[in-house]
């Protein structure tokens, strides 16, 4: 009988032993997609590198065909700020306005990139790269706005 | 020559202090459906376009769902799935509504004023009405907005394992803060 036991005690174990290498694996798993966060855009690679006006108008021509192109991609944009919006004292909007038509552009900042989007002015050069989430024809203002999230100065 | 610069300009300023439609492309939206097993389920959306027409009381908002920012990527990628917001089909909340008790604020005079505001929001085309108190900070002609709601997830539709095991709050809070000018 004391035999019996001993001959399955290392069954026992394997299994016990492989439980918790599965309990584990599974924390482990949860704690990575939990802790996980977006990467510095600054840090990421560009699928596109685009000319403002130019970007703008493609989504004028056919906004379809320029959100499956752009939408959900970080994308490199250069331009001139047309506009800079404060929604709140922490942080500051850019806005590359396409003049001829009043579509635009717009990129919101990556809390550690908020500090330098808020030294630019108006009139200024700039490159800016973002996670592009797409635009379309705005209802309030009647003008295309292509929105963007994540953004960080790319170079001035 | 310069007197005439002069009108011009006054004209031009008090134009832009008291002209009829504020608007801004900046509003934020917060989303925060966190609760106490998960703090993740929150997210912030700057660019919202919104605009108050001081006149009629019309009030409007549009955001778009895909340029909510959520720390987590998986969670951002739920958020705009198929079974949640379904983004890449409801590309935008909307809000249409009214400033219920527009006579309480002088758009001309600086002061806080807090007004009822009543209207629709959709959500993933289901237009449900709200009802929010909006605190209204006029200042040099700027309109400073601020208000917190929440609204029922299920009511638009938005159901699933995560809330009912109570990662994803039912009811989550939604605050809102724009200056228009």
């Amino acid at each position: 009988m004391s035999t019996q036991t001993n001959k399955k005690s290392p069954w026992l174990k394997r299994i016990l032993f492989g439980g918790l290498v599965l309990v584990l694996a599974g924390a482990g798993i949860y704690w990575y997609i939990a802790t996980d966060t977006f990467a510095d855009t600054k840090d990421r690679k560009s699928a596109f590198t685009v000319e403002a006006v130019d970007f703008i108008r493609e989504f004028q021509q056919n906004d379809s065909l320029a959100n499956l192109k752009y939408r959900e991609k970080i994308l490199t944009v250069n331009g001139t700020v047309s506009d800079l919006e404060s929604p709140d004292t922490a942080t500051v909007n850019v806005k590359l306005i396409d003049t001829t038509s009043g579509n635009f552009a717009i990129f919101a900042f990556q809390d550690q990139h908020v500090a330098e989007a808020k030294s630019l002015k108006i009139g200024d050069k700039v490159s800016i790269k973002g996670s592009c989430s797409g635009g379309s024809l705005d209802g309030i203002l009647e003008v295309i706005k292509i929105d963007f999230k994540r953004s960080a100065l790319n170079k001035q | 020559m310069k007197k005439t610069i002069l009108f011009l300009s006054f004209v031009a300023l008090t134009g832009s202090l008291f002209a009829q439609k504020k608007t801004t492309t900046s509003a934020i939206v917060n989303f925060d459906a966190s609760t106490a097993i998960d703090a993740l389920p929150k997210a912030e959306n700057k660019t919202v376009t919104a605009a108050v027409d001081t006149k009629t009381g019309t009030v409007a908002f549009e955001a778009t769902v895909k340029n909510f920012a959520f720390t987590n990527p998986r969670i951002q990628e739920h958020f705009n799935g198929k079974d949640w917001l379904n983004s890449d089909n409801f590309p935008k909340f909307t809000f249409k509504g009214k400033i219920a008790d527009l006579s309480k604020v002088n758009f001309a005079k600086d002061g806080s004023y807090t007004v009822q505001v009543t209207g629709d929001l959709t959500v993933k085309d289901v237009t449900k009405p709200v009802s929010t108190e909006v605190t209204i900070v006029v200042s040099g002609g700027t309109l400073s907005t601020t208000t917190a709601f929440s609204i029922k997830l299920a009511d638009y539709g938005i159901t699933g394992i995560p809330i009912d095991a109570g990662k994803v709050a039912k009811e989550p809070k939604i605050t809102v803060s724009a200056e228009l000018k």
